[in-house]
């Protein structure tokens, strides 16, 4: 029982992993490519809570009437889940920025393909006078 | 008589390289120097492979030498491989992603 | 005085804070960016030497196995740490200065971006543990897009998108290295890691502990700008303006190495570690260098420079031991100094002619002989040669090389030397000696005084570490011993 909620956690979380690898490459749109990078970004944060997981644990907090070793044997691991929280702030503030720039380059260019918001853009700066 | 006219080639491809704009004599000399720059180095570090196996260093070397001579210019491939695209860069960050992660898990205690 | 240690950290943390808050109050902010920014350098200097632990929660050990437990975050201070904070302390304080100077209108925003992108490097050097490094790591990325994209060159929202973009890729898959060392070892604190590896608690062969660092591995290429990541990187230091990029520069040195000595105290035990770095510096080294022989633009050019620059610092630390790792990081300190004399210097030219393209630019010379003079230190500093501090770093690389069996290594440094020399010399006749083009208009006559005086102040640090280049190693010689027992 155990073991088959945390491969389950810990498959989706290497599957998401792939399809955002995957759309980073395959896809031109540039929004849905961003939404492809938080699926990496996910697919990393549900692992790290994988890890914490334990079957029929409690809450990790300690109270004054628990014994601490039942507690200690009993609690799931709350560090990856301390460790999730910042790692969720971070990202959140990463797309935002992404979707600002996104949303400046596509009143400059009007629209939102890839191959053409974000070529090569050396020859045109080279000699454009 | 087809090497010569290829290094005869060379100087003509650089033109391309550098255009719209003048083309200098210290712009085709640089690139010509980075040719010659990366076919040496190229083969001076695929000598490190002597501490795997001396025979495959030797036959690495040579066919290297070979095919990096046979097929300059090198450096516009080099360059084209290695725009601003942001198509290009995704492409090849993920192939090393791969490559590293296929070269650790099967090839990690071979060394 | 321990105390101080959290201070390098929280000091241009609060000042970016404050200078973002009170952005309205322009002669405010000025006067506390300058105040901090002396700080900065001094601080690391008035320190002690030692450990700081947050929130008070000493080491614990465990009565049973007998192995220590760090529960707080660990910052810990040593001459390493001391010497590149205080160089990264100065340079913040030069970009600082010539920010103030050059604009009327400052912006509290892009001072905010500045000393959060200093405390982000100063806590990436800091700190001993994994997670807390994953943490500052974005902040920096942030920062750094934040920095491009705030200069008002063509183009460079677009490379700050794409870095970005990259930077979402490679820190994730860094955060699943992280995760995978985590669930194997269940601490995230450096030292109990190494301490539960040496100990033989877990199966250094395993394939999860070598994917582990493959994933870091590869959230490190992106930190270091190392290929695949070469191009992106050379392409922000060209699109920020100049005392920018000269930031930005200081920040890939001091990210790339930091890491990397945290890689190197976790898996030192597995030779493919070394292998791979090696690999990827060589392959940095190539690509760089040739690449920067084939540019038109001046500043994309000392971008390609910097990348292959790199390559020595990672040639040092992969072949591991105690005097190749010194030479790699006497190496790195070499180079923030010297790249950023390089962009100041060309940004003084660009902003004296509004061109980047070398093929437009022509004899310079007579109107900006000071600076031309001291760009030609610089570069011949970068080239290595003696007796600039460039110089002494490289032989002691080379010697390095040649003593752990690797002759081949040190022939290709020295080719890359030469090379880059070749760039140099290429680029600096095609800006100051060769005639200069009937349509090119010399704008602006005087360089602003302040960026005079920033190269003036780096060029003495270059010449001092050339000649006293012990002050420096020997130092950081007992740190790497440390670090390898």
């Amino acid at each position: 029982m155990m073991a088959e909620t945390q491969l389950a956690i810990l498959f989706t979380s290497i599957a998401l992993v792939v399809i955002g690898l995957y759309a980073a490459i395959f896809v031109d749109n540039i929004i849905k490519k961003i939404i492809g990078i938080s699926f990496i970004e996910e697919g990393a944060n549900l692992f790290i809570v994988g890890i914490g997981y334990k079957a029929g644990g409690i809450v990790p907090i300690l109270t004054p009437d628990m014994d601490p070793t039942w507690f200690a044997s009993h609690a799931s691991y709350p560090l990856p889940y301390g460790l999730v929280l910042t790692s969720i702030v971070i990202g959140a503030s990463t797309l935002a920025v992404m979707l600002a720039l996104v949303m400046v380059l596509y009143r400059k260019y009007g629209t939102l393909s890839t191959s053409v918001m974000l070529a090569d853009t050396s020859k045109q700066e080279e000699y454009n006078e | 008589m087809k090497l010569y006219d290829q290094i005869f080639d060379v100087v003509k491809k650089f033109k391309k390289l550098f255009s719209p704009g003048p083309v200098t004599n210290a712009d085709v000399s640089g690139s010509l120097t980075a040719e010659i720059f990366i076919i040496v180095s190229i083969v001076i570090a695929s000598l490190l492979l002597r501490h795997i196996s001396v025979l495959l260093a030797g036959l690495v070397t040579l066919i290297l030498a070979v095919v990096l001579i046979t097929s300059i210019p090198l450096i516009p491939k080099f360059k084209i491989e290695q725009e601003d695209s942001l198509n290009k860069m995704l492409f090849y960050a993920i192939i090393t992603l791969g490559l590293i992660a296929v070269f650790l898990y099967w090839g990690g205690l071979l060394v | 005085m321990n105390e101080l240690i959290p201070l390098m950290v929280i000091v241009p943390m609060m000042a970016a804070l404050l200078l973002s808050a009170f952005s309205k109050y322009e002669k405010f902010i000025r006067i506390l960016a300058l105040v901090v920014a002396i700080c900065l350098p001094i601080i690391p200097l008035l320190s002690n030497y030692g450990l700081h632990y947050f929130g008070g929660y000493q080491p614990m050990t465990d009565n049973v196995t007998n192995i220590i437990y760090h529960p707080a975050i660990t910052y810990s201070f040593n001459f390493m740490q001391q010497i590149f904070i205080g160089m990264i302390g100065l340079l913040t304080f030069l970009v600082v200065f010539i920010y103030l100077t050059k604009y009327k209108n400052v912006s509290g925003p892009y001072l905010f971006l500045l000393f959060m992108g200093t405390a982000a490097v100063t806590a990436l050097l800091l700190t001993d543990d994994i997670f807390h490094m994953f943490v500052f790591f974005e902040i920096l990325a942030l920062a750094q897009v934040g920095i491009v994209a705030a200069s008002s060159i063509d183009y460079s929202y677009e490379m700050a998108l794409k870095y970005m973009i990259l930077g979402s890729i490679g820190s994730p898959i860094m955060l699943l290295g992280i995760g995978f060392l985590l669930a194997i070892t269940g601490t995230v604190n450096v030292t109990d890691i190494v301490a539960i590896i040496r100990g033989g608690l877990i199966d250094a062969t395993s394939p999860v502990f070598l994917l582990s660092l493959g994933l870091i591995f590869f959230g490190w290429l992106y930190a270091s700008g190392l290929p695949p990541f070469h191009t992106i990187k050379s392409g922000i230091y060209s699109k920020a303006e100049p005392h920018g990029a000269a930031l930005l520069q200081s920040f890939t040195v001091i990210s790339m190495i930091s890491i990397v000595l945290i890689m190197f105290r976790i898996y030192s035990t597995l030779p493919i570690f070394e292998v791979l770095i090696v690999l990827f510096s060589v392959i940095a080294m190539i690509l760089g260098v040739s690449m920067a022989l084939t540019q038109t633009d001046f500043r994309r050019m000392i971008g390609f420079l910097a990348v292959g620059e790199l390559g020595f610092i990672g040639l040092g630390i992969g072949l591991g031991t105690q005097f190749a790792i010194t030479a790699g990081l006497f190496q790195a300190l070499n180079e923030i100094v010297i790249t950023a004399l390089l962009f100041i210097g060309f940004g003084a030219i660009v902003n004296a002619t509004n061109e980047v393209d070398t093929r437009k630019l022509g004899g310079l010379l007579a109107y900006h002989p000071k600076v031309g003079i001291m760009l030609l230190v610089g570069g011949l500093a970068m080239a290595g040669v003696p007796p600039l501090s460039g110089f002494q770093s490289k032989l002691m690389l080379v010697q390095a090389s040649l003593s752990c069996g690797f002759p081949e290594l040190s022939i290709l440094a020295i080719m890359v030397s030469i090379a880059t020399f070749v760039v140099f010399v290429k680029t600096f006749y095609s800006m100051f000696l060769s005639p200069k083009p009937h349509d090119l208009e010399v704008v602006d006559k005087d360089v602003p005084k302040a960026m005079v005086f920033a190269m003036f102040v780096l060029l003495v640090v270059i010449i001092a570490l050339g000649l006293f280049p012990d002050v420096v190693t020997s130092g950081i010689s007992n740190y790497v011993g440390g670090l390898l027992l």
